[in-house]
């Protein structure tokens, strides 16, 4: 991880979020910022609670790679403490799909709940309800407009910036750029725009956003969007794909019609940072994801332990996850086990 | 004579269903599992109980999700953009509901479309609408705003009837939310309408045989209208009691939902073939489906394979219906003198 | 005196189909008009605007010398004007009280029903015309005579001042015509006007006062019943030719028992409940008619032997093997074609063209390869429209804008491009007009010539006399006695039908 990569405000926000994670390195969770050895120091914390078995479950957006990745990395560390039970739920990208699900879970008694919100406010009443249940919330990269536990997200508007910083280097500092965008109403559909046309504005002032396209983070109706969108404007040079999935379909587009364009995407997963490898695309903004599920689950261990309780902290505890601009000269950087 | 049969199959059904999951799943004959089912599920049912009025005239009714949405919406903006009085409010939600329904029937009436075809299309629109008058992207900062008049927020309240009348000592009962009460008083108001009034007797007739109400002088297109504006203004009190419970409304609400509703209310007995059916059938049958994915949630069963068996269970309730029919018509030969 | 219903030049066209060209109807206060014709004719068309289902092009309808609005069935309703329609108009999932007051239920305030009003005024109804029927029954669960019921029941309950009756006894039996008969006579007692409709000669001759004759479109004679007659009625009807026909074929000789080879033989047949003891040969080159009234299990006998239904003991035997049909499939493959009773239920696809319904039964051989050759199809379509005189001869036209008597020869049609060796229909005349029952004869006939054995279940005593070669009575689910049609008078199966043989 490269700090040079990371604007000063996202470090101060890291450091704040330590006291948690250091009562997590310091519950004795080993190799968690590494690759995993199950048979090591694990095997004592377990011994230690094997009288009570403890529930945890994670109800997710949807289906996707990103919380696919998540749940591997909860399971991973959450599998040493051989005393955890865990559930992986499926939110339906459903608002009331979760919250109805948010309710089972509190009257089946689980102790905490990893929760990826379909909205913000929505889930609200149902963190407040867990809390009075005793129970701790841990949301993934979506936070809840309810204080809660703990928050563990990569910075999408920072994120988001630093990909407009490397787009516009890659450009030239200047042309047109076209964005593929997710469906309204999820924020961190809101985050990233919002941070991508900021960093245009702050870093290259003369490059212009000429379109704004829904395609539904899908790679399919990215291609059929993008050249509906070249048609009408054949000068553009780059593309931002508010996921990499959409931007794999700007490659697609691009590699089909012999077009040189600036391509970026955003979360990292496998196949976009092999395109980078290959020159395909021009870079994403990568995050370790199995990482930040490992990281939330060491948190939830302490929580759930009671080595620290949620109640302690003053505030809800907020933990950003470190990231980098993953582009053909720092994806190498990468290491194939940290690729989800 | 058959609704009344499929009815009693549906409740044993239903108690036999809830009597299952208290004895396998654990923590299910919970009060606070009784508070979900209620909670979560009372607006399926409702929905269910509007979906019943256009299946009855043997239309169906696509567009509810996203009327939903719509009347969800609409409460948004009304209240974090406008800050309009909650009381306004609802009567405002009502009638867009109600009238995003009357529209369907409009649509099928004078235009003489196909009900799926009419309601497939206002669903895409409604959607579309919902788009557009989103205040969440009209007004930035105001997706993480709850909303918080207390007319929309009262209808999440829940009632300790146990502690009140003092019976918790010896049989602790859930906590009611406003929800399950709203669906009760909707469940009676909408069982007198259809099994006591002429203009419910005359949704029957029109389900049963168009061309005969017509010429018994019904008027058939008012009849069909009044069907979807009821289904519509069902959605809208669904919405209410959605918004009060997430406390903000998103584009996406109520997507797919329709389905549960149909399926609800084709277990519950009401057939899609016209004519047949109440509305205590769909509830009921919001309720079993509701029972069926909090036990099996409980059991720790995929909910891949709970869509399989909310499946199942749909096409045991259409096979059920269509053996009783079949039976029906074999005694009928065999007893004609 | 004023009449209760007068209608005055009116016409109805429909794109460049005239199908009412100025007609004038009249029925005075307790009067009975007949309303002849051919299908086709018109008298439909003519009964839809007196209901006010269709408007017309022109003319004016006056009900006791009020003009009346035009094509507004719930006026019409109001002012009196009932109908029975030929088809049941019957919602068949509603309960038999709720379809008798179908649209208009005695309200309380608030548009509540007056459920208990409604009950007592139908009880009433039902114990002054001594009908038996039980009120909270689904309709659909009624079998055809008991929905016709319903269907008077629900225009008596009406209080009307006019009723047409469209072919009301279209599936009664017999016993069940008479009594209709009596009702009708105590509605005209009360100063009723009713305008009957209806191809059955002997029924207009026994309860009508006047007649009116329709002939494409146009009414073209009037009279009182008792200054014509029969001959006269049928020749301006269908016309000199058909007339003629029809008075030949009645002379036709009888083939009893055929070529001699037996090719259906039923030996102590049973099902429980229904029917009992069967035994009957059928032989090829004959037609044998089942007679009896409506309930003594024809039907389910016919539908039984063609595999519809199951039996539970005995024997049935197919050009001497025994057979058990699990479905009519199995029938169908060992040559046996069957006409239903209800074609609209059961026979047809109403809203398919003729050749597609003509060649439904046989699209099997049509095949090539996996697709169907539709050139062939139309071609052996046209043969058969042609030979069955369908009109209009039109093979694209669906099947539901025919008349209910070319409906009958599509039906039949249907079943005879298998050439089936033997072939069952189930009262193929109801509903069906003088010309084309003499069609339908002529068809029937030219089977039993080249070879096929013929089986006909039918109510309808002239036309078992007319056609049978020979005559099966049977009554409560039993054969009582099997007759040659020749050696056997109309007033004695009458009497067995009656049950005189138990």
């Amino acid at each position: 991880m490269s700090d040079e990569e990371r604007s000063g405000a996202d470090r101060r926000n890291f450091l704040k979020t330590s006291l948690l994670g250091t009562a997590a390195v310091a519950s004795g969770i080993g190799g968690l910022f590494g690759r995993f050895n199950p048979s090591t120091g694990a095997l004592e914390v377990s011994s230690a609670r094997a009288d009570t078995r403890l529930k945890m479950a994670f109800v997710q957006f949807q289906p996707h790679t990103v919380s696919t990745a998540w749940g591997k990395g909860i399971a991973e560390v959450l599998a040493t403490q051989q005393i955890v039970d865990y559930d992986q739920l499926d939110g339906q990208a459903k608002l009331e799909v979760q919250v109805s699900l948010m309710d089972t879970l509190i009257s089946q008694g689980v102790n905490v709940i990893f929760l990826q919100p379909v909205d913000s406010v929505g889930v609200a009443p149902s963190i407040a309800k867990a809390k009075r249940a005793g129970i701790a919330v841990i949301t993934l990269n979506i936070d809840a407009t309810e204080p809660h536990a703990a928050h563990v997200e990569m910075n999408h508007y920072f994120g988001a910036m630093d990909i407009a910083k490397a787009m516009g280097d890659a450009m030239g500092g200047k042309g047109k750029v076209a964005i593929l965008n997710a469906p309204p109403g999820i924020i961190i559909r809101d985050q990233r725009t919002n941070g991508f046309t900021d960093g245009l504005k702050k870093y290259h002032p003369d490059i212009q956003v000429v379109s704004d396209q829904v395609a539904d983070w899908d790679r399919k109706k990215a291609q059929d969007v993008l050249t509906t969108v070249l048609a009408a404007n054949p000068d553009i040079t780059g593309v931002y794909g508010v996921n990499d999935s959409m931007a794999l379909g700007a490659m697609d587009v691009a590699k089909d019609k012999g077009l040189k364009l600036v391509i970026f995407g955003n979360d990292g997963e496998k196949a976009a940072l092999e395109a980078i490898e290959a020159g395909d695309m021009t870079g994403t903004q990568y995050t370790d994801v199995f990482q930040q599920g490992r990281l939330a689950a060491a948190v939830a261990t302490v929580l759930a332990s009671g080595g620290v309780s949620a109640k302690a902290f003053a505030s809800q505890g907020h933990l950003l996850m470190p990231y980098i601009i993953a582009t053909k000269d720092t994806v190498g950087q990468i290491q194939p086990s940290q690729r989800w | 004579m058959h609704v009344r049969r499929a009815t009693i199959a549906l409740i044993v059904f239903f108690a036999l269903t809830i009597s299952l999951f208290s004895l396998v799943a654990p923590r299910f004959a919970t009060t606070s599992n009784m508070e979900n089912l209620m909670g979560g599920f009372s607006f399926i049912a409702i929905l269910a109980m509007g979906e019943a009025f256009p299946i009855l005239t043997r239309g169906i009714d696509l567009s509810i999700g996203a009327i939903v949405a719509l009347v969800g919406m609409v409460v948004f903006d009304l209240s974090l953009i406008f800050h309009v009085p909650g009381y306004v409010i609802l009567a405002v939600a009502l009638a867009v509901g109600a009238l995003a329904g009357a529209l369907n029937g409009l649509l099928i009436v004078g235009l003489r479309l196909q009900p799926f075809i009419a309601t497939l299309a206002t669903l895409a629109t409604y959607r579309g609408v919902v788009y557009a008058i989103s205040g969440r992207q009209l007004v930035p900062g105001l997706t993480t705003t709850p909303i918080a008049d207390p007319w929309i927020t009262g209808l999440e309240t829940y009632f300790d009837i146990g502690g009140a009348l003092g019976t918790d000592d010896f049989l602790p009962l859930p906590w009611f939310p406003l929800s399950f009460f709203v669906m009760l008083a909707m469940l009676a108001v909408l069982s007198v309408f259809l099994l006591r009034t002429k203009v419910g007797r005359d949704i029957y007739a029109v389900g049963g045989n168009a061309e005969a109400a017509r010429l018994a002088g019904i008027n058939t297109g008012r009849i069909i209208l009044l069907a979807y504006a009821l289904s519509g203004l069902c959605a809208a009190v669904a919405a209410l009691l959605l918004v009060a419970r997430l406390t903000t409304a998103t584009e996406a609400l109520g997507f797919g939902m329709e389905l549960s509703a149909i399926a609800a209310a084709v277990i519950g007995g009401v057939s899609l073939s016209g004519g047949v059916g109440s509305v205590f059938g769909p509830a009921l049958g919001a309720f079993l489906l509701g029972a069926v994915l909090l036990g099996l949630t409980l059991l720790g069963i995929s909910q891949y394979v709970q869509q399989i068996i909310t499946g199942l269970i749909l096409l045991a309730a259409v096979g059920y219906d269509r053996f009783l029919l079949i039976r029906r018509q074999r005694r009928l030969a065999a007893n004609v003198a | 005196m004023t009449p209760r219903l007068s209608g005055t030049g009116l016409s109805k066209i429909y794109g460049n189909l005239l199908a009412l060209r100025d007609a004038d109807i009249r029925v005075m206060p307790g009067e009975v008009r007949a309303l002849i014709g051919s299908n086709g004719a018109g008298k439909s068309t003519l009964v839809k605007v007196l209901t006010g289902a269709i408007t017309p092009t022109s003319g004016t309808v006056e009900i006791d010398g009020e003009r009346a609005p035009l094509g507004d069935t719930r006026e019409m309703i109001r002012r009196g004007v009932a109908c029975i329609y030929q088809h049941a108009n019957l919602a068949p999932s509603m309960s038999v009280l709720d379809n008798i007051f179908l649209g208009r239920q005695p309200t309380r305030r608030l548009g509540f029903v007056d459920t208990k009003r409604q009950r007592r005024e139908a009880e009433e109804l039902l114990q002054r015309h001594a009908i038996e029927l039980d009120l909270d029954a689904a309709v659909g669960d009624l079998p055809t005579v008991k929905q016709k019921e319903v269907e008077i029941m629900k225009a008596l309950a009406l209080d009307a001042r006019v009723i047409l009756m469209d072919e009301p006894t279209g599936w009664l039996a017999s016993s069940e015509v008479a009594k209709l008969h009596n009702t009708i006579q105590a509605l005209k007692a009360r100063g009723l006007g009713i305008i009957y409709i209806s191809h059955v000669l002997d029924e207009i001759f026994a309860v009508c006062d006047t007649l009116t004759i329709m002939r494409d479109g146009a009414v073209i004679a009037e009279s009182a019943v008792a200054e014509t007659d029969r001959p006269r009625v049928v020749q301006l009807m269908v016309g000199e030719r058909l007339a003629r026909e029809s008075a030949q074929a009645a002379l036709q000789k009888r083939h009893p028992r055929g070529t001699g080879e037996t090719r259906l033989s039923a030996r102590n047949l049973s099902k429980k409940g229904v029917f009992e003891d069967i035994t009957l040969d059928l032989y090829a080159g004959e037609i044998l008619c089942i007679t009896g009234l409506i309930g003594s299990k024809r039907t389910e006998l016919v539908r039984t032997l063609f595999g519809s239904d199951r039996f539970d003991a005995g024997t049935l035997e197919v050009d001497g093997h025994a057979v058990s049909f699990a479905a009519p499939r199995g029938a169908i493959a060992k040559g046996i074609g069957f006409v239903p009773e209800d074609r609209h239920r059961d026979g047809l696809m109403l809203d398919m063209t003729v050749t597609e319904n003509l060649a439904m039964a046989t699209l099997d051989s049509y095949r090539r390869g996996v697709l169907l050759n539709r050139s062939k199809i139309a071609g052996a379509g046209e043969k058969a429209i042609k030979s069955l005189s369908i009109q209009p001869p039109e093979g694209a036209r669906p099947v539901k804008l025919l008349s209910g008597g070319n409906q009958q020869k599509v039906l039949v049609g249907k079943w005879l491009s298998r050439a089936p060796r033997i072939l069952i229909l189930d009262e193929p005349t109801v509903g069906v007009d003088v010309g084309a029952k003499a069609e339908i004869y002529r068809i029937l006939r030219h089977e039993r010539e080249i070879g096929a054995a013929v089986l006909i279940v039918s109510s309808d005593i002239e036309e078992v006399m007319t056609i049978a070669d020979r005559i099966a009575v049977m009554v409560s689910g039993r054969i009582v006695a099997v007759h040659d049609a020749d050696a056997v008078s109309r007033d004695e199966i009458i009497r067995e039908i009656g049950g005189a043989l138990q």
